[in-house]
């Protein structure tokens, strides 16, 4: 790749790659999003995290996606991500610093753990881009959802519309909880006691 | 609440959200666009305007800014009176993946 000249375009990648640091992206982020130096990029890192980045392959399964609560905040971030597309023009990699950031304060002000880290919602843009992941359109509620691309629109409901058996059961703090239904408090009240 | 109150208390909340909508706009237009909901020729209006013209705005019988939803779903969610199976924070993430899906009034 033909190395920049121009300061000024330079000045305003580390800008973007500080930022993207900041929010927690992984190394191949900031690879694949500015023309900077591999080496310039780990001592930027360095400097900015205090730390090494973590080593290793990036998150590459589609699956993760599908799951209840990450589809969830996954919805909500490409929700986001869609809006400010349709509203201003950025380039690609700016929407996603902006809706991201946007989707952390929604998380911060509900006191909910943000699941959705910024490298895997980088990777879910670049998903829908390639046709891998879409959103599908809720035929309950008319919100729209990450789903694989094949799935029947017409038929389609969301998690939220209508959750799994097991969803909302984890104790961890910061995760989305749905209280068992009034007659299972008492099940599970006299199973504890045992 | 008498008619002179009625419009003292809109003039101040219009004049509160003209100013907050301008800082919102000025520190970074494209997520103001998102928090607002308006559309950018109007974030560029609002930026622009000066403290005197905001009075001016501001001064009326009828308020500035209205409610982004209008429909039982949204509202549902957002007042607990719907499902009984999800608990407050879900319906609350509910609604605003709803509402962020909503820029067709934006754009």
């Amino acid at each position: 790749m033909a190395r920049n000249k121009s300061i000024l375009t330079e000045a305003r990648q580390i800008e973007r790659a500080v930022t993207l640091i900041q929010l927690g992206a992984r190394l191949q982020v900031l690879e694949s999003e500015t023309d900077l130096s591999y080496e310039r990029l780990l001592r930027l890192y360095k400097e900015v995290a205090g730390k090494s980045p973590s080593k290793g392959q990036l998150p590459f399964s589609t699956d993760w996606f599908m799951t209840w609560q990450p589809n969830i905040h996954a919805s909500l971030f490409l929700n986001i991500h869609e809006y400010l597309n349709k509203v201003s023009e950025l380039d690609e990699i700016d929407v996603v610093i902006k809706a991201y950031q946007l989707y952390l304060e929604q998380t911060q002000s509900q006191a909910l753990e943000p699941l959705l880290s910024v490298t895997r919602a980088w990777r879910l843009v670049k998903f829908v881009d390639n046709g891998m992941l879409t959103l599908t359109k809720c035929s309950c509620c008319g919100g729209h959802f990450v789903t694989h691309p094949y799935e029947i629109a017409k038929h389609y409901v969301c998690g939220m519309c209508n959750p799994p058996a097991r969803a909302g059961k984890g104790k961890l703090a910061g995760a989305l909880q749905i209280p068992p239904a009034p007659g299972r408090v008492a099940a599970d009240a006299a199973a504890h006691a045992h | 609440m008498t008619a002179d109150q009625i419009l003292a208390e809109i003039r101040e909340a219009n004049l509160s959200y003209l100013m907050l909508a301008q800082s919102l706009i000025r520190v970074d237009t494209e997520q103001a666009l998102y928090r607002l909901g308006i559309s950018e020729d109007t974030a560029k209006l609002i930026g622009a305007l000066t403290p005197a013209q905001m009075m001016k705005i501001a001064a009326s019988n009828t308020l500035l800014c209205r409610f982004r939803m209008d429909d039982d779903i949204v509202w549902g969610l957002l007042t607990s009176h719907g499902k009984a199976a999800a608990n407050e924070s879900v319906n609350r993430l509910h609604a605003s993946i709803l509402l962020a899906g909503r820029h067709q009034e934006a754009a």
